[in-house]
């Protein structure tokens, strides 16, 4: 029935994934691997995101305050509990993880009534109101930010460890998707109040979208603060989420790998653009506004619309069928 | 008779309005009860407080003795009623057997565990579910249409789906928003077929709101009028045919 076996697809990919990582160590600059570093950070950024705004369709503008949330967590636990041992990283950000996912527990509480724009401007709200909380806080820096993060040893294990958050943020995000739950919240995204008469609870489902988002936005968070080895409220502006928001949008709402794709290229397109001969004058922030608006006019529902990219490879089994 | 739903002494006013006055009746086992009214006599406020979207001011609801006044949308459903929308509601996207999938899905448990690592249990279930949903999707004959999205049916196959998904979820009542509305006479006909197929077949108790009043009185057991928010008969169709009080509310009195 199937032209390419799930599991073998998956074990291909995978298996590029870490020769693309030794690739990237032996022959390129630490300029690229820089680059292949923050684009696997974008992405998962981006795949939280698209959860709760893509498959859930729940507008949110507030996602740099969950990653903010996991980013300062994780900083400050790796310094002042597990004395700048690189091997806790992972640790810390998924403690990182859980108090961002309370913390969109509790902004999900009052606004789970909330749709469209209100909510967007209820999220944007709390991601100002953790970047002023972190400006105004001390024992974090204040807005001198939070210095010398324990950072990774090397490209290699930095490639590796964030490589495996985002291939797990891809599986845990994708399985929901396809999973009840994910049919759930299409039901929801679809028509709230048909989904209720059938017996739906919109306020637990939606609740839940949230959780989940935060949480993998809270993961990103960590990776970031110990990839930057500094953080800084500035970092976690209202420009971040919108950032983050156009990588979801450009990939798709509702397709996780999307996401990924998307982030390859709004991480790769700006850095190519700065070669750009201009004459001094930095035209990046003009031609990269309009590519994305011809990529809207062009493709409004996204590169991928709501489909995945393995679900293209499987067309031909959809026509037999 | 057993009692499916009774209805008692409802009240309910938006600021000096009284949308809903003291309305009582009841609905008896496998029963198919109409409620019809001229418009804007109340008839959708009293569904919508049935089914949980309002909240009454004063009265009790009981669904097989169990009462449904402070239940949301949600739990009105899980206690055993379905309904379906007078403007057709259904997950337009979304592919007709999942339509039904999602009607299905509420009433099992299926833990985050099974679902996350789609062990063997959790497929069982998934396929579990969808040959139920095309069972029933074939009785209705919609089978073939499956995984067509559902907003690209025509119009009588949309509300027959949207009345396909409200037997989904298993109810004890189920309650048909004017379900004839914007259909015409041959599509009329096959609802009345579909309306007396579901009752008999699934031993479903119905409440139909309804202003084609050929379909009403033909199908329906008994009738309860309303107007302007308050009772004015019940009766079987005959008796409300020949009701002075019906004749008023509709026609207006004779000078």
């Amino acid at each position: 029935m199937k032209s390419l076996n799930p599991f073998k697809l998956k074990i291909i990919f995978i298996f590029c994934f870490f020769t693309l990582g030794l690739i990237l160590n032996a022959f390129l600059n630490s300029y690229i691997q820089a680059l292949a570093i923050s684009f696997l950070i974008n992405s998962m950024m981006a795949m939280s995101l698209n959860f709760i705004t893509g498959v859930a369709n729940q507008f949110s503008l507030g996602s740099a305050g969950f990653i903010a949330v996991g980013a300062y967590t994780s900083a400050v636990l790796t310094k002042e509990v597990f004395s700048d041992h690189w091997y806790f990283i992972p640790l810390t950000a998924l403690i990182g993880a859980g108090v961002a996912a309370f913390a969109g527990f509790l902004v999900s509480l009052p606004s789970f009534k909330l749709k469209g724009d209100y909510l967007a401007i209820v999220t944007l709200g709390f991601a100002e109101i953790v970047r002023v909380t972190f400006l105004n806080w001390n024992y974090v820096g204040g807005a001198r930010g939070y210095n010398a993060i324990v950072k990774w040893p090397n490209f290699m294990t930095a490639y590796f460890a964030t490589g495996v958050a985002v291939i797990i943020t891809l599986y845990v995000l994708y399985s929901l998707k396809i999973s009840w739950f994910g049919r759930n919240l299409w039901a929801l995204n679809e028509d709230e109040i048909a989904a209720e008469v059938m017996g739906a609870n919109i306020a637990k489902n939606k609740r839940t979208a949230f959780l989940i988002s935060s949480f993998f936005g809270g993961l990103a968070g960590g990776f970031y603060a110990h990839n930057m080895g500094y953080i800084s409220p500035g970092s976690f502006g209202f420009l971040l989420s919108v950032q983050v928001l156009i990588i979801t949008v450009l990939g798709g709402l509702g397709s996780i790998s999307g996401s990924i794709i998307a982030s390859v290229i709004l991480t790769a397109l700006p850095e190519l653009l700065r070669s750009l001969p201009t004459g001094g004058i930095d035209v990046r922030m003009i031609v990269f506004p309009i590519l994305l608006i011809l990529m809207m006019i062009v493709r409004p529902e996204g590169l991928f619309g709501k489909k995945e990219i393995w679900d293209f490879f499987k067309k031909d089994n959809l026509v037999k069928k | 008779m057993k009692t499916i739903l009774s209805v008692e002494n409802l009240n309910l006013s938006f600021g000096g309005i009284k949308a809903v006055q003291n309305i009582s009746f009841n609905i008896y086992q496998n029963e198919l009860l109409g409620l019809i009214g001229p418009n804007g006599a109340g008839k959708t406020t009293v569904f919508n407080i049935i089914s949980g979207f309002y909240k009454a001011d004063t009265g009790s609801i009981d669904l097989d003795n169990v009462s449904l006044v402070t239940m949301k949308p949600d739990q009105v459903n899980k206690a055993g009623l379905a309904r379906t929308f007078q403007n057709i509601r259904l997950f337009g996207n979304l592919s007709v057997i999942e339509n039904v999938i999602i009607a299905l899905q509420q009433k099992i448990e299926i833990s985050w565990f099974h679902s996350l690592f789609r062990t063997q249990k959790y497929l069982i279930l998934e396929s579990e579910l969808r040959t139920k949903a095309l069972g029933l999707l074939k009785i209705f004959s919609l089978d073939q249409l499956a995984d067509s999205p559902s907003k690209s049916l025509p119009y009588g196959l949309q509300r027959k789906l949207e009345i396909v998904r409200a037997l989904a979820s298993d109810p004890k009542l189920l309650i048909l928003d004017e379900p004839a509305a914007g259909m015409n006479h041959s599509e009329t006909d096959d609802l009345k077929k579909l309306i007396q197929f579901i009752k008999t077949e699934f031993k479903l108790t119905v409440l139909l709101i309804e202003h084609d009043m050929k379909l009403v009185m033909t199908i329906c057991d008994r009738i309860v009028v309303l107007n302007r928010g308050e009772k004015i008969a019940e009766g079987t169709p005959a008796e409300i045919k020949a009701n002075k009080q019906v004749i008023e509310a509709y026609l207006g009195k004779r000078s």
